[in-house]
């Protein structure tokens, strides 16, 4: 690389430093390549970070501008990609190692049981194309099932973040905590929330809105988005909505979901993923098992895969993922409000 | 104690040139195999005792190893990808000193022990946990790559069944060592023409391994895999060139145990009158 070539995205503001200002200043990038641009920002503090690819990077990576000597596109062998992230953590590196989630996590579904989660390797599975985000691409590209898998598996940390910003945060935890984790993205999609948020943490989850008629607990871009979207129609309504983040989806935020259930009448879990084994699936079990008793509505993919053409949107609508049909949704089935409750003070805009 | 190398790259059995003290090794190792057999759970015994020389002429000679320090940073690497043959290994790191002989017979299979039926990475000396077949090479590409990239020198051994080079992952783990001319990577396939259901050649042929494993980029050659001096030839003679080294150790199952001639089961559980009879015909030269 000749010195006059600026690396891609080391100008204006640093995204360590300033990672909102960073991300004001390059408004038209998906998490995905947010994620990229973190990992090679965050290798220039710690040597021993490495990138493994499958010739799915998509050339022009920043990391592969910023550390061509810590950079391997091995080709395509997702298989061996992820044997070789674990011998590499064995002597020290701290491995990235970047699929799309139907390959990374369940072509290689052996290897990331094997050589992740039972070795606690020091390695981190990052895979966009989660949910149906591959969109017409078609469902070889999709990962409805990934979480599920995934959240079976002991020693592993699930992350599937909401926008540019927890792309960041949790890019710079991962990279932190000494184990395995999966970090679940999206694809194209841009996605940047305002509002204030809590300090990210691996394991806990962010309380993005109060309220106390429902409590929408969801990960991920399109989850998140969507239950935010809900909880603003629901209070034109006159139903005030709780927003949980549940960014990570293992080790589960179990404290959080009781608070939640116990703050509301009705829990509704809201991601880009089967119905069946994610954050739904989750959160019943985390009700049941305490005693909660309240009902869950799980909103996600709905447990088919989608041979049609089309736009991520128009696949979204097609299970119901968008803000308008979750709120429809959660009218009918709400149980009816006490009149006491109205105007509680929990209220909170 | 198993040989460190000297820093003028000799090894601490160069003495041993005669090669009289190494198939004494074997000997016993085929022993507590076959002891191991013997337990309520028996052990994967064709495959065990197939590898014992090629697990002697590393750990005896051509790797830098200290059991009492498995995890030195300067060691060199050995991965069983044929994870079931755990018998062969344990047994081997018993007599080379990394776990006691005694406690290994002992605690074999029992209620909460280290020693599990497939190789497991809590046992001192062993690397990465295996048994699921196809995972060793494109572990130990990733060490070697690791290494290099820290510019250590440390080598990797890498031990795959015939058989299983039936998994596909191992193809790819060739390609990317090869295409990453990784000459600290050296694979040894344990050529003992048996697998879990029967000879390889009836249920999916292996008997062109060395042009395949040439025309993937590796330096491949054939050695009779009983035969020490040729082994250890094999694997201590200087990388030549970019490709990394495969030898392909033929090799027969349940060698070494007359008993067992022209038998060589994948799995037995002994009796004791079964080890009382393998014992007594063990041959003396591990042949």
């Amino acid at each position: 690389m000749s010195a006059s070539v600026v690396p891609p995205g080391t100008q204006g503001p640093d995204l360590s430093l300033a990672p909102e200002a960073w991300l004001a200043a390059h408004p038209e990038l998906s998490s995905r390549l947010v994620f990229r641009h973190a990992a090679a920002r965050f290798a220039e503090e710690d040597a021993r970070v490495v990138f493994l690819e499958a010739d799915l990077g998509g050339g022009g990576d920043p990391f592969e501008a910023r550390h061509p000597q810590r950079y391997f596109n091995l080709g395509i062998c997702e298989a061996t990609m992820l044997d070789m992230a674990c011998g590499l953590a064995h002597v020290g590196h701290t491995v990235i190692a970047h699929s799309f989630a139907a390959f990374g996590v369940m072509r290689a579904c052996e290897q990331v049981r094997l050589n992740l989660a039972y070795a606690r390797a020091n390695v981190k599975l990052v895979c966009d194309y989660g949910g149906v985000a591959g969109a017409f691409f078609g469902p070889t590209h999709h990962a409805i099932e990934d979480l599920a898998v995934l959240r079976a598996m002991p020693n592993l940390t699930v992350v599937s973040p909401a926008d540019g910003l927890e792309t960041v945060h949790a890019t710079r935890a991962m990279l932190a905590y000494d184990g395995p984790v999966y970090l679940r993205l999206g694809r194209n999609r841009v996605t940047r929330l305002d509002g204030p948020r809590p300090p990210f943490e691996l394991g806990r989850a962010a309380l993005l809105r109060e309220g106390d008629d429902v409590g929408l607990l969801a990960h991920g871009e399109v989850g998140v988005s969507v239950a935010l979207d809900a909880a603003r129609l629901l209070e034109a309504q006159g139903l005030s909505a709780r927003v949980l983040n549940v960014h990570t989806l293992k080790p589960l935020d179990e404290e959080a979901v009781r608070e939640t259930a116990s703050r509301t009448r009705l829990l509704v879990t809201v991601e880009e993923h089967n119905v069946l084994g994610g954050l739904g699936s989750a959160v019943c079990e985390t009700v049941c098992e305490l005693g909660l008793s309240r009902r869950v509505l799980r909103v996600g993919l709905q447990d088919r895969y989608d041979a049609v053409a089309g736009s991520h949107e128009a696949l979204l609508r097609g299970h119901g993922l968008e803000g308008g049909q979750v709120a429809e949704r959660i009218l009918g089935v709400l149980p009816r409000t006490p009149v006491f409750a109205v105007g509680s003070e929990t209220r909170r805009d | 104690m198993a040989p460190a190398r000297s820093p003028d790259g000799g090894t601490g059995a160069a003495s041993d040139a005669g090669f009289t003290l190494l198939p004494r090794r074997a000997r016993r190792i085929r022993q507590t195999i076959l002891r191991l057999a013997a337990t309520p759970a028996g052990c994967h015994l064709g495959g065990s005792l197939s590898m014992v020389e090629i697990l002697v002429a590393l750990l005896g000679r051509v790797m830098r190893v200290d059991p009492r320090a498995p995890k030195a940073p300067e060691r060199d690497h050995l991965i069983l990808s044929k994870g079931h043959a755990a018998a062969g290994l344990y047994a081997a790191l018993a007599e080379f000193g990394f776990v006691d002989v005694e406690a290994l017979v002992r605690g074999y299979n029992a209620d909460g022990s280290i020693f599990t039926g497939h190789v497991n990475a809590a046992v001192p000396g062993v690397e990465f946990a295996t048994g699921s077949l196809g995972h060793g090479l494109g572990l130990g590409v990733g060490l070697t790559l690791g290494h290099r990239l820290r510019g250590e020198p440390n080598r990797t051994f890498v031990v795959c069944g015939d058989g299983e080079m039936g998994e596909g992952s191992n193809w790819e783990a060739l390609q990317v060592a090869s295409h990453r001319k990784l000459t600290a990577l050296t694979l040894i396939i344990d050529r003992n023409g048996g697998q879990n259901d029967g000879p390889t050649e009836a249920i999916l042929s292996q008997e062109s391994l060395v042009p395949r494993l040439d025309a993937f980029g590796f330096q491949a050659l054939e050695v009779d895999g009983h035969d020490l001096p040729a082994l250890c030839a094999a694997l201590e003679a200087p990388v030549v060139g970019d490709r990394p080294r495969a030898i392909v150790a033929r090799t027969r199952k349940g060698a070494g145990v007359p008993m067992l001639k022209g038998k060589g089961p994948h799995y037995a559980v002994f009796s004791p009158e079964h080890l009382r009879r393998a014992l007594a015909s063990l041959g003396e030269d591990g042949s």
